[in-house]
Parts: C-alpha cells; sequence; structure tokens
C-alpha cells in the first residue's frame, strides 16, 4: 500500500536509477557506459546486505551528496517525458468531444453514420449515469478516494463506471 | 526607349503581388482546400523566386537600381511620409537568396507538417513573415522599414508559440517578444532622434544629413536594436529558445531571414556609420564577444537544434565584426552565403529528427550515414561551409572577413576572440557530424529510416548546390565598395584556415576519447560554464524580474506611503502643526491680569513716547 513516506529499499533503488541515467548522459557510447555501470552496480551491490540502518541511511546520504556533484547539467530526458522536446507539444490539438455538439450541419454531414450513433451513445450515457455512481459510492471506502483506478462493471448488463470519458478522450497524437 | 526601368519596377511588383495572392485568398469564408499550402503557397514563392531573378540580372548586368515611391501616407510641412521601395544592390541580391531558401523550406515543411491539423494556417504564418521580411528589406524609409521589423517580430511569436499547448514554447515566444522589445526602444530612440533633427526618414536624406550632425545617439540606437533582433551578447537567450518551434521555422526565421534583419538595418544605414569610430568599435567589441560566447556555450550542448541556433549566433556575431571594420557589404555577403549553408543545416537536423520520432538529442543519435547517406553528406557539406572550407559558400565571406580583420589596425582583442570562435565553429561542427553520422546507432530502430521522399530531398539538394556555388557566384559578379587589401604576410593569409584545421584536430581527438575508458566526465567549471549557456539566462531572467518588482514595491511602500503621504504630504503637516498648537497652548498659563495689565502699560509707554 503506498504512503506519503518511502522506504529505505525505495530511495536507494531511486538514487541507483537516477545515477545510471546522468551516467547514460556522460557516456556516450555504449561500451563506456556499460563498463562505469556495471562499476556503479558493484559499488551498491557490496553495501547490499548491510543491517544497521543507521549506517545504511548515512551511505545513502553520502551517495545522495556524490550525486548531486557529478550529475549532468543537461540529462538526456526522453522526448515524450515531462522536460522533453516533444512533450505536451500536441496538447493544442487535442479539443473535448462536447465540440462535436457544435459543428455545422453540413459538417456534420460529412459523417452521418457517426453522428446517427453518437446520439444512441448519448442516451446510453444518461441512462446508466446513475448506475455508475451508484457503484462508486458503494465501491469507495470510507476514508475518501485513494487512487484514480477505475473499477470495471460488476453486474451483468452494466457498462464500467465513467466509460464515457474514456471513450471519448482524444488521441495522443493528432496523426 | 530605356525598357530596363520598366522591366525592373514590373517584375518586382509582379513578385509582391504574387506573395501576397495566396493571403488573399485566405480571406473568402470558403473552406481552404487541403493541398492549399501546398499547390498555392509554395507555387506563388516559387514564382516569385524567378521573377525576382530579372531584376538580379538586369543589375548584374547594368548596375541598374529602382527607388519605387508610390502612395503618399503623410505629408505635413516639414515632414513627408511615402511608401517607397528602395532596389538597390542589397535588395536585389538578398530577395532571390530569401526567397530560393524560402521555397525550399516550404517544400521541406510541406512533407515535415503533414500530419499537423492546421498546415495551411503554418504556411500562411510563413507566408505573411516572408512579406514582411521582404518589406522590411526593400524599405526606403525608417516607417515602412519598423513596419516590417515589427511584422517579422510579430510572425516570430506566433511560429515560435506554434504548440501552444507547450509551457517552454510559450515562455520561448514570449521571451523572443520580450528580447526584441528591447532592441526595438532603440530602433524607436533612433527614429525619433532622426525625425526631430533631420525631418525626415527618407533613407537618402538622412545619409545627406548625417555629414554634418552627431549622429552617435541614434547610432547607439541602431546597434541597440541589432543587438535584439540579432541576438548579440546581452540579448541573445531568445535565439537558443526559439527552437521551441517547428523545424522549418528555425530553419527559416531563426537563421537565414529574421536573425539578419538586425545586421541588414546597419548594412542599410552603413553610410551614417562609416565616420563614426565610437559606433564601429562598439560593433566591433560586441561582435567579437557575441562570437566567441556563443560558440564556446554551442561546445557542450547536446540538443541538434540548440547547437546550430549557437552556430547562427556566433556567425551573426561575426557580421556584426564585419560592420565594425566597416565593411558592410562583406557582412552583406556573408547573410547571403550563410543563408544558404545553415538553412540546410536545419533541413537536414529536421530531417534526421523525424526519421528518428522526434529525438533532437546526439547522445542518442549515431550511424545515419549509413541509414541516411544523402541527409548526412548535406550535413556534412553544411558544416564544411560553416568553418569556412576552402572555395565552398562559406569560404568566400568567412575568410574574407578574417583576412580584413587581419589587416585592420584596430583591435586586437577582437581579432582574438574572433579567430578562437573560428576554432571553435570548427570543433562543434566536427561534434555534431561525428556524433550524428558516424560509429553505430545509440538508438532503438522503430520505424524504418528512408530518404524516398522527394518533398525532403530535393530541397535538401537545391540548398547543397546553393552552399557549394552560391560564395563563388556572388563574389564573381559584385564589385566590392571597399578596395580589400590585396598584399600581406602568408600567415596572416592563411589565419582562418589553420586555426579552423586546429580546430579541426583538436576535436578529432576530443571526440575520440570520448569512445575511450578515461573519465568519466570532463573538467566540470568549463563544461557547466559553457552547458549551461555561462549562466546568463539563469541570472537576467531572475534577476530582471526581481529587480522590477523591488522597483515596484519601493514605489508603492517608499515613494508613495512612506515619502508622499507621511514625509511631505498630509502627514507630516499633521506631525509639524500638533507640536507647534500644543507648544504654543501649553504656554498659556491662564494669568488673564498679568496679560491684560502688561498690554496696558506697554501701551501707555508707547503712547508717551509718540507724543514725547
Amino acid at each position: 500500500m503506498a504512503s506519503a513516506y518511502l522506504t529505505h529499499q525505495q530511495k536507494v533503488l531511486r538514487l541507483y536509477k537516477k545515477s545510471l541515467r546522468h551516467l547514460e548522459s556522460w557516456c556516450i557510447f555504449r561500451d563506456k557506459y556499460r563498463f562505469y555501470a556495471c562499476m556503479l552496480r558493484a559499488r551498491f551491490d557490496d553495501n547490499k546486505n548491510e543491517k544497521d540502518m543507521v549506517k545504511a541511511t548515512m551511505m545513502l546520504k553520502a551517495g545522495e551528496e556524490e550525486f548531486w556533484a557529478n550529475q549532468h547539467p543537461q540529462p538526456y530526458i526522453f522526448p515524450d517525458s515531462p522536460g522533453g522536446t516533444s512533450y505536451e507539444r500536441y496538447e493544442c490539438y487535442k479539443v473535448p468531444e462536447w465540440v462535436l455538439d457544435h459543428w455545422h450541419p453540413s459538417e456534420k454531414a460529412m459523417y452521418p453514420d457517426y453522428f446517427s450513433k453518437r446520439e444512441q451513445w448519448k442516451k446510453l450515457r444518461l441512462q446508466s449515469w446513475d448506475k455508475e455512481v451508484a457503484q462508486l459510492e458503494a465501491e469507495t471506502s470510507a476514508g475518501g478516494v485513494r487512487t484514480e483506478a477505475l473499477p470495471p462493471a460488476r453486474k451483468e448488463g452494466d457498462l464500467p463506471p465513467l466509460w464515457w470519458q474514456f471513450v471519448t478522450r482524444p488521441r495522443e497524437r493528432p496523426t | 526607349m530605356h525598357l530596363t526601368p520598366l522591366i525592373m519596377s514590373s517584375s518586382l511588383i509582379i513578385m509582391l503581388i504574387t506573395l501576397f495572392l495566396p493571403i488573399l485568398s485566405t480571406l473568402s469564408p470558403s473552406p481552404l482546400k487541403a493541398q492549399w499550402a501546398l499547390l498555392s503557397v509554395k507555387t506563388a514563392v516559387k514564382l516569385a523566386f524567378f521573377f525576382s531573378l530579372l531584376p538580379l540580372f538586369l543589375f548584374l548586368d547594368q548596375g541598374a537600381e529602382t527607388v519605387v515611391s508610390t502612395w503618399n501616407w503623410m505629408n505635413t510641412l516639414a515632414f513627408n511620409i511615402t511608401i517607397s521601395f528602395k532596389f538597390d544592390l542589397y535588395s536585389c541580391v538578398f530577395i532571390p537568396v530569401a526567397l530560393y531558401v524560402t521555397w525550399s523550406i516550404l517544400e521541406f515543411a510541406s512533407w515535415y507538417m503533414h500530419s499537423d491539423p492546421y498546415m495551411n494556417r503554418f504556411f500562411k504564418y510563413l507566408l505573411i513573415f516572408l512579406m514582411a521580411m521582404i518589406i522590411l528589406v526593400t524599405a526606403n524609409n525608417l516607417f515602412q522599414l519598423f513596419i516590417g521589423w515589427e511584422g517579422v517580430g510579430i510572425m516570430s511569436f506566433l511560429l515560435i508559440g506554434w504548440w501552444y499547448g507547450r509551457a517552454d514554447a510559450n515562455t520561448a515566444a514570449l521571451q523572443a517578444v520580450v528580447y526584441n522589445r528591447v532592441g526595438d526602444i532603440g530602433l524607436i530612440l533612433a527614429m525619433a532622434w532622426i525625425a526631430t533633427k533631420m525631418h525626415s526618414w527618407e533613407i537618402n536624406q538622412i545619409f545627406i544629413l548625417s555629414k554634418d550632425l552627431d549622429v552617435t545617439l541614434p547610432l547607439i540606437g541602431l546597434i541597440l536594436a541589432a543587438t535584439g533582433k540579432s541576438a548579440q551578447f546581452g540579448l541573445h537567450p531568445w535565439l537558443p529558445s526559439a527552437m521551441e518551434g517547428p523545424t522549418p521555422v528555425s530553419a527559416l526565421l531563426h537563421s537565414s531571414t529574421m536573425v539578419v534583419a538586425g545586421i541588414f538595418l546597419l548594412i542599410r544605414l552603413s553610410p551614417m556609420m562609416e565616420n563614426n569610430s565610437t559606433a564601429l568599435t562598439i560593433c566591433l567589441c560586441l561582435g567579437a564577444l557575441t562570437t566567441l560566447f556563443t560558440a564556446t556555450c554551442a561546445l557542450t550542448q547536446n540538443d541538434i537544434k540548440k547547437i546550430v541556433a549557437f552556430s547562427t549566433s556566433s556567425q551573426l556575431g561575426l557580421m556584426m565584426v564585419t560592420i565594425g571594420l566597416n565593411q558592410p557589404q562583406l557582412a552583406f555577403l556573408h547573410i547571403c552565403t550563410h543563408a544558404f549553408f545553415k538553412a540546410m543545416l536545419f533541413l537536414c537536423s529536421g530531417s534526421i529528427i523525424h526519421s528518428l520520432n522526434d529525438e533532437q538529442d546526439i547522445r542518442k543519435m549515431g550511424g545515419m550515414h549509413h541509414l541516411a547517406p544523402f541527409t548526412s553528406s548535406c550535413l556534412t557539406i553544411g558544416s564544411l561551409a560553416l568553418t569556412g572550407t576552402p572555395f565552398l559558400a562559406g569560404f568566400f565571406s568567412k575568410d574574407a572577413i578574417i583576412e580584413a580583420l587581419n589587416s585592420s589596425y584596430l583591435n586586437a582583442w577582437a581579432l582574438i576572440l574572433t579567430l578562437l570562435a573560428t576554432s571553435f565553429t570548427a570543433i562543434y561542427s566536427l561534434r555534431v557530424v561525428y556524433f550524428v553520422t558516424m560509429h553505430h546507432p545509440r538508438f532503438n530502430a522503430f520505424s524504418p529510416i528512408n530518404e524516398n521522399n522527394t518533398a525532403v530531398i530535393n530541397p535538401i539538394k537545391r540548398l547543397a548546390w546553393g552552399s557549394l556555388i552560391a560564395g563563388l557566384l556572388i563574389t564573381s559578379n559584385l564589385l566590392p565598395l571597399n578596395t580589400p587589401v590585396m598584399t600581406m604576410h602568408p600567415l596572416l593569409k592563411l589565419a582562418a584556415l589553420l586555426v579552423t584545421v586546429l580546430g579541426l584536430i583538436t576535436a578529432l581527438e576530443l571526440a575520440s576519447l570520448t569512445s575511450k575508458q578515461f573519465k568519466v566526465y570532463p573538467q566540470q567549471t568549463f563544461h557547466h560554464f559553457s552547458n549551461m549557456l555561462g549562466f546568463y539566462p539563469h541570472i537576467i531572467h531572475r534577476f530582471m524580474p526581481k529587480m522590477n518588482l523591488m522597483l515596484g514595491q519601493a514605489i508603492a511602500t517608499q515613494t508613495v506611503d512612506q515619502t508622499w503621504l507621511e514625509k511631505t504630504g498630509p502627514k507630516a503637516i499633521c506631525s509639524l502643526n500638533i507640536p507647534m498648537a500644543s507648544t504654543v497652548s501649553n504656554v498659556q498659563q491662564g494669568s488673564v491680569k498679568v496679560y491684560l495689565s502688561l498690554f496696558f502699560f506697554t501701551t501707555i509707554l508707547a503712547l508717551v513716547i509718540l507724543l514725547i
């Protein structure tokens, strides 16, 4: 169960992963990177069986300081990751689905089968909304919502809760 | 009958109308065809290019220059503004170059942006930008130039922020506008000074009158304008940030055309600057500082577009150095040759980026000479032209500039900085070519990479031809205004080539070190200075807003509240009057009989003295 505090294992693993990523930014060629990555892994593996948590925390602190001193100023970030070159690039093309209702009839006439089905889908949405809300209220624990994960439909003939938001979500890339 | 003026004016007006017609067609309410961008805009620019060759050939053959003055905007007693176009050497040569480069870029953009839902709008923006640039270049008065100047600034803002869903793109667009605005203050200052002292904004009149007046102040204003627009040191951070825009935008605006507008302004008004040594020295030193600083920043960048952006900034510094040497024609030559190879470098980068699914980091490229041989060859040709390889395009302009710098008796410090920047150019060019094209790929192979699309290959091919022969063509057809120094020590003559070769060898050595098992990272101080762009953006982008906010706070609290209200205003009156009133009222002891008897006594005394 996730909580607000990170365990020691999580902190060590996060340090290891970001050290590897910054090492990758420094060592451009793969064989050189592999050599230094193995050295780094060996340094972590030497101390993995430390039972004294005080000493382990001090080592982690020293490791974080060493990381801070040796980090790359422009680490490699994947293009679609936050901070990357094409992150959020296509947000301006992601239009909500209610815009379709505002199309001119001549534009709607270009896609007749979609728009005729759309009216049926909207009726279905109205019908199933109460059942979706009831299911969500029944399944939410007393302390409030913990995650963004939605449960599937439990009864026969029901639709999953908040299915409309999922079905009508915009495309990731407008291609 | 002399047909030359007729042909010249007609072909120029036809060229302007050809460019304007697609924009007019967007004003109709019916939606544009899907192929409008390709069919209408690209064809218009291609036609305009061929039309503009006619005045160019007339100019080369007969030296024909035209000034076309049409509509009277404003006619007051002392001040007239008309719409007038000047087609002299600079306009007649620059317009075909700009149109050729734009034609190639538009064809490339039809492939690069083909999945964009608003491609027609993109092409419209590019065309409006081109029109504004041509207005700027052909302006015969400062007002028209200012219209073009602001026009290119606005279109730059709209195009950098094309993907406005991205926060970084919006920041970059705003940065471009704010930095250009600081430069515009200089231009407006110069225009105001010229309007009050010379009573005209016509360029010819300014030249005649500037011989008698001390024009240092407007020249400093113009240099500030060029600093803003052409990304000289101090107002340079917007140019690398402008790489947030799509690659065709970077290729057209931020390498070939818009950023040279500042230098073009100084070239256009160079007769004003000829005799003013203060302005020339400022240009020389500013240009030298810019070229070295931005070349240093380019050495350790990892984003391919940022490296090319810094290289553009460095070449702009070199153009500023040339103006400081009082060689505006050489600066113009460098503008024209630079447009070809820089646009080609951007198009090759764009092609590689698109093939690798938007990967822009050179640490994750490699092996492109197997996968995209034509693109990587053109990247190499562009880099060689940039470094000034003998007899490619860049050689004729760059080598001539460095020879002029070597044989002038001006600032030796500027000379050293420029030579150092030339060697750095070789270093970062080799770095790009090494990491992009050589060795094995460092990326995962998703979609198959091919060069089968003619919309990509033909523009790059055209620009490659330009990079190879444009320098030779332009130098062999244009007479220099200033006689170049022909005899010099062989070491001075070969200085540029020597430092370039030295830089190349150093870069090869350093590049081969990256693949060996030495240290993980280089000397941190220099690497961090270069990688973080000299920390200039970090300092300035926090310092200036903080200063402005503190000034606002000081005005609100100290000036308004403390000074005007407390120390000099109503509260001060209170604090002065209350002690006086309380003192006076406290002095009153209430002994009326004593006061009355004293009063009568002094009155009788006065009467006695009067009567006596």
